[in-house]
């Protein structure tokens, strides 16, 4: 009996300052590899040195991270969570995320109208989904418009993404005078495309690979991918068509439950900074989503990084973000079924 | 009668995780009967519609060929694997032995994913293999061999020689080797010997080997996402597209379950294909 009361003493010891420490950090949930190190380098760092508070990250894919919420629901693992606008609408409507109140955030007033995407989640970058190409394997190539894609040189090089077609669904769809909600519209235009395609990419990886190598020379891109192979040799053309990019905004929200909320406000606030913007901005080549952020000129002037109102405004496609997260289903089915197979 | 003291000791684990691994699968088949409610994680009301909705051409196609391709699979890996096995087994040099033994294992220490992305550098247009045709001159354009079955299979042929090694290693060195020098006693020559002795004795080692090939091949994703590119894809291909990417878990869960029941399905006519050849293996 004794033998096990001193155990259990050692074990309260052992265990006591780990539940001082667990209720002394704030725990952010974000995608892995160097999404965790640019959060963890530009926003957690900085939000711990103006609040003695250390910050732990759960880390995984966009699916994962929102099925372990689910089942934590009520309890959340984690304090704050980055996801993708639409995928932000399936925690909302799950229940999962507090109501914002952006007043609590400084930063938060010079917010791009188009980043504010609900009452519980708002943007804090953002990027577009475009047509990229190799010039040196496409010569004499040039993308004004989507409808470019449907040209006969494009047949048999024409890469997309195979986790998300909302792109080119949306695109094709405007060009047949639609929109994202009446989406049928477009799909007579996109069947004309299928043989355009040689390959859908899987992640951004497989993306920046099939170019690199040329195996796709002519992809529907992620524009920070486009640019991180550009800076790696790479001859990419980024091109914004006339009728724009579709863009795509990464979200952060605090979550249900959490204790944490007052320091959560605050690292939201250290993320929406201005200069902290123009450095998450540097660093992946998206586009900052507070006005007042000073870029550097050369990341200022990369297609796909808007800057002003009028750049937000002209050059970005916006498929409604909770029609999005409805839709998301149907159309992923309707591509799987009548383009990829 | 044995006395086993620690039998329960031992058993009470494997019970826990086979009741873990039971109750999954209960919530992936409850899954598959609900119904999917855009925009929101959680399913619906029971219904059959996913199981229907499978009844489409597409899915029937894409079944076929996961077929297919574990077929052709299991048959490659089978012929290359054997040959590596025997050598495995049969060679006195030492040096020989670990050489064949890290070619024909390493692989298994590398992941799927790094293991496919080699694939890539390997069969792509501007690739190993095209870059040594054409520097042969057998060929005057760069051949398309990603994006193709024969380049997923060669993939997963890859991914799943160590395994048929192992087996078929362990097969044949369980063979007595007086059978074999009784038989060449007799006047029959290496040839004579190896089809009438080694191979037949062999046989549960072989088909042990192609079901196992077979099972793991059934389940691949990684080669098939990544070396198919969406042109070639297997079942578990679809549970991501259709389930996954697009939180549709529901229609995922139904194909998963549909999967499974091809699996067991396959490998019982496997099993009986394979019945009466069984009985010429036991020595």
């Amino acid at each position: 009996m004794k033998r096990i009361c001193m155990a259990l003493a050692a074990l309260a010891l052992v265990l006591t300052p780990m539940q001082a420490s667990a209720q002394d950090k704030l725990v952010v949930s974000v995608w892995g590899g160097s999404w965790r190190d640019m959060v963890d380098n530009l926003i957690g760092k900085k939000f711990t040195a103006a609040t003695g508070v250390p910050v732990e990250y759960i880390t995984g894919g966009t699916i994962d991270r929102l099925n372990k919420e689910k089942l934590a629901k009520g309890n959340p693992e984690s304090d704050i969570t980055f996801t993708t606008s639409h995928v932000g609408w399936l925690y909302a409507n799950d229940g999962l995320y507090e109501q914002l109140d952006l007043a609590k955030v400084a930063n938060a007033k010079n917010l791009v109208a188009q980043a504010k995407i609900s009452p519980y989640h708002i943007g804090t970058w953002a990027y577009v989904y475009t047509i990229g190409y190799r010039p040196d394997l496409i010569k004499g190539a040039a993308f004004e418009s989507w409808a470019d894609l449907w040209r006969p040189e494009v047949k048999g090089k024409l890469a997309a993404p195979d986790f998300d077609p909302s792109h080119l669904i949306v695109v094709a769809a405007l060009l047949s005078g639609g929109d994202a909600a009446t989406w049928e519209k477009g799909q007579a235009k996109l069947k004309e495309l299928k043989p355009s395609f040689k390959a859908f990419y899987t992640n951004d990886a497989n993306s920046q690979q099939l170019i690199a190598n040329g195996e796709t020379p002519i992809q529907v891109i992620l524009s920070m991918n486009a640019h991180y192979m550009a800076g790696e040799g790479v001859p990419i053309e980024l091109v914004i068509p006339k009728e724009g990019a579709v863009l795509g905004i990464d979200t952060v929200a605090i979550m249900k439950g959490s204790k944490k909320a007052e320091l959560a406000y605050k690292f939201i606030n250290v993320a929406l900074d201005p200069q902290v913007q123009a450095e998450v901005a540097k660093f992946k080549k998206g586009s900052p989503v507070v006005l007042d952020a000073k870029l550097d000129p050369a990341i200022a002037k990369l297609p796909g990084v808007f800057t002003s109102v009028d750049q937000w405004n002209k050059q970005a496609i916006i498929i409604d973000h909770k029609l999005r997260a409805e839709k998301t289903a149907e159309w992923r089915k309707w591509f799987a079924e009548n383009i990829m197979n | 009668m044995t006395s086993r003291p620690f039998l329960g000791a031992f058993v009470a684990p494997a019970t826990l995780c086979a009741l873990a691994f039971v109750a999954a699968l209960a919530a992936v088949m409850q899954y598959s009967l609900r119904a999917y409610v855009p925009g929101s994680l959680e399913p619906g009301g029971f219904t059959l519609a996913n199981f229907a909705a499978l009844m489409k051409p597409l899915y029937a196609r894409v079944f076929l060929d996961t077929v297919w391709i574990c077929f052709l699979t299991a048959l490659f890996t089978l012929i290359i694997g054997y040959p590596l096995a025997y050598a495995l087994v049969h060679a006195r040099n030492v040096a020989l032995k670990s050489v064949i033994l890290v070619i024909a294992v390493t692989p298994l220490f590398l992941g799927e994913v790094v293991r496919t992305y080699s694939w890539i550098v390997v069969l792509g247009n501007n690739g190993f293999l095209n870059s040594m045709l054409l520097k042969a001159g057998l060929i005057g354009a760069p051949v398309q061999f990603m994006f193709t079955e024969f380049a997923v299979v060669t993939a997963l042929v890859h991914v799943t020689l160590p395994v048929m090694v192992i087996m078929l290693a362990a097969a044949l060195s369980h063979i007595d080797r007086d059978y074999e020098r009784a038989a060449a006693s007799l006047g029959a020559g290496p040839i004579r010997v190896f089809l009438t002795v080694t191979l037949p004795l062999s046989t549960p080692g072989i088909i042990a080997g192609v079901t196992t090939a077979f099972a793991w091949t059934f389940s691949a994703f990684a080669t098939p996402q990544l070396i198919g590119g969406g042109r070639v894809n297997m079942v578990s291909n679809l549970v991501y597209q259709l389930g996954f990417a697009s939180f549709n878990f529901p229609f995922a869960a139904s194909l998963s379950v549909a999967g499974l029941v091809l699996t067991f399905a396959v490998l019982a006519l496997m099993r009986a294909a394979a019945a009466p050849l069984e009985k010429i293996g036991p020595h």
